[in-house]
């Protein structure tokens, strides 16, 4: 099974007045998993089902390895596609949902079975096979769905959000899975999601999508670290937001100068995007800031600060150096010295209690 | 990874129309959902249609209104009317009285009834009415011969009592419960009871408060749609009453259509119209209740 | 359910059903409906089989065997012939129906037909008998106008009450179906298209199978409905289809033969063990089809 190229050029899609795919250009590379992030309505799925031959665009192309399948109808192209949830066939039972597709093509039934059996084997469903959909739980039937769509060994994986339905914790192990697989066969796959965790923990490149354009694509690090726009920094992660004012190429935050990265606004007053765990805090009676609320997550701690001049801010910090920073201690801080990247100012009210909320 | 410039000519970028198949068969499949609607409109309306233009229609006169005219001071039809509208308005009292208690019960504190309650409501359903009715015949024509010494004779003299046929209302009540019961818990499914009553009886309400203030008026499309079929039920039941021997508004225009075909049509024109009267207010009002929640 | 509070006053209707509550074990307020259901549905069952197998004042199941034989029995075959041409054939027109509306994009023409549908599936009985007959009966208004008398017409044959009987049960089909073809999620039809499935191969492999037990659950539906029916045949004055319904009422009302009335019961008791098969059939289906389209 070898991956193929998957190019997306000028696409494009309407629904009505909403404009779903607003020219949309990007290539995923043989064998790479992309993730496809974005907040609902950005157009993520629609490329995706542009792929699969479900939606035709209104303009562009969708090309596989350079050959232009746009008007390739859906059941003659070469791409497994897992549904959000509830597209098992309820009639079959779980080794005729895989042998699907090899049932349609006239494949031997003994043939087709043990192609069946080797795909559960790989799916971690070996002993499930004469079961109906119906008793399975949500996990399983995706990965009978994951199954399915390997079936007929295409060049291409499409997942639309496979994993939005199910259980936390049955969410990280599958995707886990879905990501050895994806590696064992080398196969490109499309993954489609809103959840910014999940695109950054698993995929090779992750395409940040916004009203139907890519805003930035790049390794998860690159993305995280190194956001193009501050739609990409405060969609992926979270951020604080502080009052900075610019200096030549560098801003002044905090007491602080910090370089800055990336684009500048014209005014010299702008908000500079900060990391939680960028901001270094420790406990101090004369510190500047006062510790709000503390939350515990393990192995680290999330503190709400408020600086004298009333801005809010989140700080992460390791769980055993926040022992003294109940809320109520006054604390000091400091930001970590790297290039931030700042936008217009926005910010009226405190601007961390949004972010929080949002978190 | 950077986005890439369109290398390849415009041409080569369709704006991508549907293959032309895909229109082939839309255009099939148009042509033939507008045949099936069409004959299915063919089919239902026309029995409409033509029984209109039978009663208004003198073979001798042409045109005439007599047939509807005549209905109001034909013999029979105030009584027969009067006599239905009576036996509907106790069945309704009966049934709701019978069934909400009981569905309330059974949704607060004995859900393992709830099984029972309907096998019991979905069998007047699978039983048909002219062997529910054989069977009771069967008890009215034995009961006086065996219960003759008993108190029960003058009870079962009396549910028979032309003027108000009691007995009706007992077949009509068993023969609406699927109905109602449908009716009820749907309207029950729609409202968490448990918590109302709960959140109502935390708050300090009496029992019969909860009941009137709170369920009945949350409740009260279920008991609308309830009644509204009841209503139809027992405007058209002809079965019992005919076997039973009673004349309500049904077995009326059967008996009249053999001195006068144009009238009896012209008021089953009337009664179906007014079948569909309530059927419509009460669809109306059921997507009312749904889009405004 | 145990509460200190006082039971309602009495005196107001509304309330005792649920006035009585409070003091109850939970399923007191079950208990009028439950005493109701077993005195007038259960004593007239007790008499209906009573009076089936009782003859001559002995138990017998010579009543029985009287209603299988003769005009009894042609009356038998003619309702089961009759409810299996008009379950299958509205089955068939009402899913055609059922797919041409779910299919259209207009909402409004769906709301149209299911508020239809709601109205025709009851709209059985007098009504329905004489808008037929005014139709297509013997002066109907389309007989006379279209000579349809001598061309051999009769609305008062096996397929004119067939017509009849669709009226009301195509309706019902639809009322059936349109949910189950709603249950057909977008995912299958994509997910089989995926797997390289044609249209055609999707109805087959998945389409059909999963809505077969829906449409099965109609025509038993139907089956039932037309085989029960009474009021519709009994205003065809001068129908001549032998039907179990008709025969039933014939022998109540003495309109044959007098003391036949226990054969009437035991025309009544194969009726519904008829209808007793058709539920035993109906259920199963209806409750893998539940699963199925949940």
């Amino acid at each position: 099974m070898n991956g193929a190229r998957v190019e997306f050029r000028g696409l494009r899609r309407t629904f009505g007045a909403t404009v779903a795919l607003d020219g949309l250009d990007l290539t995923v590379e043989p064998g790479t998993l992309i993730a496809l992030l974005g907040p609902s309505g950005c157009g993520k799925t629609t490329a995706l089902r542009c792929v699969a031959g479900f939606e035709h665009p209104d303009a562009g192309a969708v090309l596989l390895d350079g050959k232009d399948i746009t008007r390739v109808p859906a059941n003659r192209r070469d791409a497994g596609m897992v549904f959000q949830s509830y597209s098992l066939f309820p009639n079959l039972n779980v080794y005729d949902n895989v042998a699907f597709g090899l049932r349609v093509r006239k494949v031997p039934a003994a043939k087709r079975r043990a192609r069946a059996a080797e795909l559960l084997e790989l799916v971690g469903l070996p002993a499930h096979g004469e079961r109906y959909p119906h008793q399975l739980s949500g996990g399983q039937q995706q990965r009978v769905a994951l199954a399915r769509a390997l079936a007929l060994e295409p060049r291409v994986l499409l997942l639309d959000e496979p994993l939005s339905a199910l259980d936390a914790k049955v969410r990280v192990a599958l995707r886990e899975e879905i990501r050895r697989l994806q590696l064992s066969l080398g196969i490109t796959t499309i993954f489609v999601t809103h959840d910014q965790e999940e695109a950054l923990s698993v995929a090779d490149q992750v395409a940040v999508l916004r009203s139907g354009r890519l805003e930035q694509v790049g390794a998860p690090a690159e993305v995280y670290d190194r956001p193009a726009t501050p739609f990409v920094a405060e969609f992926v992660g979270t951020m604080n937001r502080l009052p900075g004012r610019l200096d030549g190429q560098e801003v002044e935050v905090a007491g602080q100068r910090l370089p800055v990265h990336g684009e500048t606004p014209g005014t010299p007053e702008v908000d500079v995007l900060v990391r939680p765990e960028t901001v270094l805090v420790t406990a101090a009676y004369d510190g500047e800031a006062v510790v709000l609320t503390s939350s515990f997550r393990g192995a680290s701690v999330r503190l709400l600060l408020r600086t004298d001049d009333g801005t809010e801010l989140l700080a992460d910090l390791p769980a055993h150096d926040a022992a003294r920073l109940a809320p109520g201690q006054r604390a000091g801080f400091r930001l970590v010295q790297r290039p931030v990247l700042v936008g217009p100012r926005t910010t009226v009210s405190p601007p961390a209690t949004a972010t929080a909320a949002a978190d | 990874m950077a986005p890439l410039t369109p290398a390849v000519p415009a041409a080569a970028v369709p704006a991508a129309a549907p293959p032309a198949g895909r229109q082939g068969r839309a255009r099939r499949v148009r042509v033939w959902r507008g045949v099936v609607l069409a004959a299915a409109a063919l089919y239902f309306l026309t029995p409409l249609i033509t029984s209109f233009v039978f009663t208004v229609n003198d073979p001798v006169r042409g045109f005439t209104l007599d047939a509807y005219l005549e209905i109001f001071s034909a013999e029979g039809f105030v009584q027969s009317l009067l006599l239905s509208l009576g036996l509907a308005a106790a069945t309704i009292v009966v049934v709701l009285l019978l069934t909400l208690p009981a569905m309330l019960a059974v949704r607060l504190s004995a859900p393992r009834l709830r099984p029972v309650l309907e096998v019991i409501c979905t069998l007047p359903l699978v039983v048909p009415p002219i062997t529910f009715v054989a069977g009771i015949s069967t008890v009215l024509r034995w009961g006086p011969d065996h219960l003759a010494a008993t108190p029960f004779y003058q009870t079962i003299i009396a549910v028979q009592n032309p003027a108000f046929p009691a007995v009706l209302v007992i077949a009509y009540v068993v023969l609406a419960l699927p109905f109602v019961y449908r009716s009820l818990d749907a309207g029950l499914g729609a409202i968490d009871v448990r918590t109302l009553v709960e959140a109502a009886r935390n708050c300090g309400a009496s029992w019969p408060h909860v009941l009137l203030r709170v369920i009945i008026p949350n409740l009260r499309a279920g008991l609308a749609s309830a009644s509204f079929l009841t209503l139809a039920l027992v405007l058209g039941e002809y079965t019992v009453a005919r076997l039973l021997g009673y004349q309500p508004f049904p077995v009326w225009i059967v008996t009249i259509s053999g001195s006068n075909a144009a009238m009896s049509v012209a008021v089953s024109i009337f009664s179906l119209l007014f079948a569909w009267l309530l059927l419509l207010v009460l669809s109306t009002a059921g997507t009312r209740k749904r889009s405004g929640s | 359910m145990a509460e200190t509070h006082p039971a309602a006053p009495a005196g107001l209707p509304v309330r005792t059903g649920g006035g009585n509550r409070p003091r109850s074990t939970g399923w007191t307020g079950a208990l009028p409906l439950l005493a109701f259901v077993a005195l007038a549905f259960g004593i007239p069952t007790v008499a209906l089989l009573g009076g089936a197998f009782t003859a001559d004042g002995a138990p017998s199941t010579a009543n029985l065997t009287a209603s299988l034989q003769g005009a009894y029995l042609t009356a038998l075959i003619g309702s089961v012939k009759l409810s299996a041409v008009v379950a299958i054939g509205g089955a068939v027109a009402g899913t055609f129906l059922a797919q041409a509306v779910v299919t259209s994009r207009f909402r409004a023409l769906r709301e149209a037909v299911l508020t239809a549908s709601g109205v025709l599936a009851n709209f059985g009985g007098v009504p329905l008998a004489f808008a037929w007959t005014a139709t297509l009966g013997n002066s109907g208004v389309l007989t006379t106008r279209l000579a349809l008398g001598e061309h051999g017409w009769s609305l008062y044959s096996f397929w004119g009450l067939a017509l009849v009987y669709l009226y009301f049960s195509v309706p019902l089909m639809v009322l059936v179906v349109v949910p189950a073809l709603d249950g057909l999620r977008p995912q299958w039809r994509e997910a089989a298209q995926n797997n390289g499935a044609s249209a055609w191969q999707f109805w087959r492999y998945v389409g059909i199978p999963v809505l077969t037990p829906s449409l099965l659950g109609g025509v038993v539906l139907l089956f039932g409905g037309a085989f029960a029916a009474y009021a519709t045949a009994a205003a065809m004055v001068g129908t001549v289809v032998p039907l179990v319904t008709l025969q039933i009422a014939d022998a109540l009302t003495g309109n044959v033969l007098i003391g036949h009335e226990n054969v009437a019961l035991a025309l009544s008791f194969d009726m519904i063990m008829v209808a007793g098969l058709v539920m035993a059939v109906y259920l199963p289906l209806q409750r893998r089809s539940a699963r199925w389209l949940r």
